[in-house]
């Protein structure tokens, strides 16, 4: 009896730390880093807020993307609306598209945002913030620059862009190369 | 004179809509605050006051003056944020593994527990051996006996 105790527990302990050990190495190898300049960017197809359906990353392949990520709730992104839709009408007869990300946001006031700072490039709406994880992201907003092969280039800028203009155009620039 | 009635009445009709519209809310702020996480800083509403958690809270502020229940809510704010946005895990599907284990973990630990008392209990009981001899022999325990009357 006690011996079949005994087993039973040995047992249960090793169940219990072989799981725990697989929960590490589960974690290990899920874990999300940032994506490198010069590799592909993550890619994602999100639901669309600014019309209805869904966008896919990799239709875009072929032309030079902005990526910037936001939220209604941020207030730097508000100060970079419409410079961004500033640089979009400037930008677009080359070919460049802007893409907005709406990050953990309510989609009402994300929609509300839109219209108030007459954004009108496509915008889609990344509510979990898994794709803004896989980016990794560490705030809002950001802004990133994917060449035509789909690679990102440049050096993505953290928060707005107001103050960094510089390194934004330099960003266009670098995916408008080949 | 008259344009200026309808739009005071309009106003007013407007701004008592929503009140009007709920009189009796299916649910509170209060109790959803504890039950949804803020997406940005991982705690539930009641403890962040992030300007993403506002917003949730406003929103949520809206749903209850509409008199929406708790559960309709959450199935928005699920559709909207994904299924991390809840507090506690759904009871279903994989999930309920969450509910589960835990009461399956104390569970085990009180049955191996029990049984590794009953066990050391056992252990520890003297054997009695009806067969076996007395521990002490006869004579000895007469002469306690005559030394124990002698210090009467």
């Amino acid at each position: 009896m006690s011996r079949t105790l005994k087993r039973t527990g040995q047992t249960l302990a090793l169940v219990a730390v072989a799981g725990l050990l697989a929960l590490l190495v589960w974690r290990l190898t899920h874990q999300t880093h940032s994506p490198k300049i010069g590799g592909p960017a993550p890619n994602f197809t999100l639901d669309r807020i600014d019309t209805s359906g869904r966008l896919d990353l990799a239709s875009l392949r072929g032309k030079p993307v902005v990526l910037n990520f936001w939220a209604s709730w941020c207030v730097p992104c508000k100060g970079e609306a419409k410079l961004l839709e500033h640089a979009w009408k400037q930008y677009r007869s080359q070919g460049v598209v802007f893409l907005g990300i709406d990050y953990n946001d309510v989609t009402s006031d994300a929609r509300t945002f839109l219209s108030h700072h007459g954004i009108t490039y496509p915008t889609v709406q990344d509510g979990s913030g898994a794709i803004g994880d896989k980016y990794g992201l560490t705030g809002v907003p950001e802004t990133f620059f994917i060449d035509r092969d789909g690679r990102l280039v440049g050096s993505h800028i953290v928060g707005t862009i107001t103050n960094q203009v510089t390194a934004f155009d330099r960003g266009i620039r670098a995916a408008l190369r080949q | 004179m008259i344009l200026r009635f309808f739009a005071v009445t309009a106003a007013a009709l407007a701004l008592a809509g929503p009140a009007a519209a709920c009189a009796h809310p299916k649910t509170s702020l209060s109790f959803l605050e504890g039950q949804i996480m803020c997406p940005t800083c991982h705690t539930t509403l009641d403890m962040s006051e992030a300007p993403a958690a506002q917003r949730i809270k406003a929103q949520i502020t809206r749903r209850i003056a509409q008199c929406w229940t708790a559960r309709q809510i959450e199935d928005e704010l699920v559709a909207n944020f994904g299924q991390g946005i809840l507090a506690a895990p759904p009871h279903k599907g994989f999930d309920l593994l969450a509910w589960w284990l835990p009461i399956a973990g104390v569970l085990s630990g009180a049955l191996l527990l029990a049984a590794g008392v009953w066990r050391w209990s056992r252990a520890r009981e003297p054997e009695i051996d009806a067969g076996a001899s007395p521990l002490l022999d006869e004579e000895t325990d007469r002469r306690i006996d005559e030394l124990l009357a002698g210090m009467d």
